[in-house]
C-alpha cells in the first residue's frame, strides 16, 4: 500500500489553533541563593517575603540580606546547584509557575537545547532533525 | 524525478496551519512550507526509493548488530556506561516506532542508485509534514497538476516540452505513513503501560510533531498525555519518572536525543531503570543515529550501490586530502578529494565542511566537535539550481513515505524548506 485512504489528525489541528492563540507553558518557580544557583525549596519557604532589617545599636537599621529567593521562569532546570538565568525575581501575574514539588526533581531534561544549554542544536531551537 | 513549479494555492498559509503546520514559515520570511514547486516521480522511481528504504533498514540492522558484537561503542563515541542499556535493548527489542533515511537522487534518468546521506533513527522531524500536510495538498490539488513528459526540463534537459493539463492517470503521492504509525501503535499496545506519555521541548515544530504522533496513537486506541521534556520529575526515593501529578511514568515517547539526555542530570537514572521504562525510540537507536554508522556500513557492505565511501577521520588528517576517490571507486580510505566532514553527532546541517576536489567549499558553524567521519560527496541532484533530499519514512520496518526537504546550497540545514511530492 502506497497511498492513504484518510488522514484525520484532530488533536494536531487542535494543537496547533492552541499554540496560534498563544497558550502558553507554566514557567519554572525555582529557590536559588545568592550566585543564581538552585537550592531546595525548604529556603526560600523558610525565609521571610521581605528583606528583614535590624537595629544597627546607633540609631539605624542594617538590612539583612536575603541568601535565598525565588526565582521565576527563564533557562535552566530544578537541578539542585544547577544555574538559572533569563528570568526575574518577581512573577508575572500573567504567567502560572510550577515548582520541583518537593522530593520530585524537575528540569533535568531539556537543558542541552535552552538557551544556557551549549551542546546541541536544532531546527528553530528544537530537539528534532 | 522532476522539479514542477507551481502556484501556490491563495490562502495556503491558513490552509496548512488549520492542518496543524503552524510554522510554515522561516524567520527570514521565506515560506517553509513550499508549494510553490512539487517534485514528480514515476511509479517506478518510487518503487526504486522504496525498495532502498526497506534494504537500508536490513543492512543498518546488521550493522547495529555488528557494533554489538564486535563492541565497537567507542568509534562512535557512545559512553560506556550506555552499553548494558544498549545491548538490553537490542537483545529484548523493546517497541521502537520510526526513523527516516535521508538520502539523495536526482531519479532513474541520473543513471545513479538512490545514496543514503544518514538515518535519522532516534528523533526524525518533518513528520506531520510529510504525513498529514502534503497529503492534504495533494488531495485539494492533485487533479490540477500538470504532467511533464521531459525528464529534468529545469535542470537543462530535453527542454521546450512544455507541461500539458493533467492526464487520466491521477496523480499519488508515496505515503500509508498514517496508518502505519496506527498500525504500529496497535502492534506495540500490549508491550506498554498506559497512558504513554509524549515529551519534547517547547517549540512549535516538536510539540506538534508530538501532537501528531500522540493522534495516531489514540486513533489506535492508546490512552496518552503530553507534556515538556523540562517536566519529567525524578523522584529517588521512589527510583521512578513522575509526571506533573506525580503519577509514575513507565512509558515514554520522547523527541529528545538520547545522547543529549545521557549527558543531562537525569541521564544516569534513564540508564538505572531503562528495563523498567518504555522509552521510544529506544537507546539502541543511538547507534543508528550516529553518523559514525556510515563507515561501518560502508565497510560491511563495499561499494554497495546504496551508499557513499565513508571512512572515520583518522586523527589529525587535514580536511583537504590528496588523492582522487569519489563515490563508486574503491581506492583505500583516506585519499577522498570529494567529501563531506561531519561531526558524530552534528544535527540540521551544524559544523559541516564541505570540500570538493581538495578544496573546501563550503562550511557551517554549530556546536558539536569531537569525532568526525568523512562521507564522499553524492552524485549531483541539482533541480533548478535547488538541492533536494529525499526522506524515506520508516514505521518499523515498513517504508512508506517519502518527504523532501529543499535548500539553496548543498547542505541541508534549518532553512532549507519542505516540498511536496506526487507521482503518477
Amino acid at each position: 500500500m502506497k497511498r492513504s485512504t484518510q488522514v484525520a489528525a484532530p488533536l494536531l489541528a487542535a494543537a496547533a489553533l492552541a499554540l496560534t492563540t498563544g497558550c502558553r507553558k507554566p514557567e519554572m518557580q525555582r529557590c536559588v541563593d545568592e550566585n543564581n544557583r538552585v537550592v531546595a525549596d525548604k529556603f526560600c519557604a523558610s525565609q521571610p517575603n521581605q528583606p528583614q532589617q535590624r537595629p544597627d545599636g546607633h540609631g539605624g537599621f542594617i538590612f539583612i540580606p536575603m541568601l535565598y529567593h525565588y526565582y521565576y521562569g527563564g533557562w535552566g532546570g530544578f537541578g539542585l546547584g544547577s544555574a538559572v538565568g533569563g528570568g526575574s525575581l518577581t512573577p508575572n501575574p500573567a504567567r502560572s509557575y510550577i515548582n520541583s514539588s518537593g522530593r520530585t526533581l524537575r528540569g533535568g531534561f531539556g537543558r542541552s537545547f535552552s538557551e544556557g544549554g551549549s551542546h546541541f542544536s536544532g531546527h528553530a531551537g528544537g530537539a528534532g532533525e | 524525478m522532476q522539479r514542477i513549479p507551481l502556484t501556490p494555492r491563495e490562502d495556503w498559509q491558513q490552509k496548512v496551519e488549520s492542518a496543524g503546520l503552524t510554522f510554515h514559515t522561516l524567520e527570514n520570511g521565506d515560506p517553509y512550507w513550499d508549494e510553490s514547486a512539487a517534485y514528480q516521480f514515476t511509479a517506478t522511481e518510487i518503487d526504486t526509493l522504496e525498495a532502498a528504504g526497506k534494504t537500508l533498514q536490513q543492512m543498518c540492522l546488521a550493522a547495529a548488530q555488528h557494533i554489538i558484537d564486535e563492541k565497537r561503542y567507542a568509534e562512535l563515541d557512545i559512553p560506556a556506561e550506555a552499553i548494558p542499556a544498549i545491548e538490553w535493548a537490542w537483545n529484548n527489542e523493546p517497541p521502537a516506532l520510526y526513523g527516516r533515511f535521508d538520502l539523495s537522487w536526482a531519479g532513474a534518468e541520473s543513471g545513479h542508485a538512490p545514496k543514503l546521506l544518514e538515518y535519522n533513527a532516534d528523533t526524525p522531524t518533518s513528520l506531520l509534514e510529510a504525513a498529514v500536510i502534503q497529503w492534504r495538498w495533494l488531495e485539494e490539488v492533485g487533479s490540477h497538476l500538470p504532467t511533464h513528459t521531459s525528464s529534468r526540463p529545469e535542470a537543462g534537459g530535453r527542454s521546450g516540452e512544455t507541461p500539458v493539463s493533467s492526464s487520466s492517470a491521477k496523480p499519488d503521492q508515496f505515503n500509508s505513513i498514517h496508518e502505519k504509525l496506527i498500525a504500529k501503535w496497535k502492534d506495540i499496545d500490549p508491550f506498554l503501560s498506559k497512558p504513554i506519555y509524549f515529551a519534547a521541548l517547547d517549540n512549535p515544530e516538536d510539540q506538534l510533531t508530538v501532537t501528531y504522533l500522540r493522534d495516531t496513537a489514540e486513533q489506535a486506541g492508546l490512552p496518552t498525555l503530553q507534556m515538556y521534556m523540562e517536566e519529567i520529575g525524578w523522584n529517588d526515593e521512589q527510583q521512578a519518572f513522575l509526571d506533573p501529578n506525580e503519577d509514575h511514568m513507565f512509558s515514554i515517547f520522547k523527541l529528545y536525543p538520547w545522547e543529549a539526555m545521557l549527558q543531562e542530570e537525569f541521564g544516569p537514572h534513564a540508564i538505572d531503570t531503562y528495563q523498567s521504562t518504555r522509552w521510544i525510540e529506544p537507546i539502541w537507536k543511538m547507534l543508528l543515529s550516529n553518523k559514525g554508522i556510515l563507515p561501518i556500513l560502508w565497510q560491511l557492505y563495499p561499494n554497495h550501490e546504496l551508499l557513499l565511501p565513508s571512512f572515520f577521520e583518522q586523527p589529525g588528517a587535514p580536511c583537504q586530502a590528496a588523492s582522487s576517490l569519489t563515490w563508486g571507486d574503491s581506492t583505500p580510505p583516506n585519499n577522498l578529494t570529494s567529501y563531506v566532514r561531519k561531526p558524530l553527532m552534528s544535527r540540521e546541517g551544524a559544523n559541516i565542511t564541505l570540500v570538493r576536489d581538495g578544496v573546501t567549499i563550503a562550511t557551517t558553524t554549530g556546536p558539536y566537535n569531537g569525532p568526525q567521519i568523512d562521507q564522499a560527496l553524492a552524485p549531483e541532484a541539482v533541480f533548478n539550481e535547488r538541492y533536494p533530499i529525499l526522506g524515506l519514512w520508516m514505521i518499523d520496518q515498513d517504508c512508506c513515505g517519502l518527504g523532501i526537504r529543499e535548500s539553496s546550497g548543498p547542505i541541508t540545514d534549518n532553512l532549507s524548506s519542505f516540498v511536496p511530492h506526487y507521482f503518477r
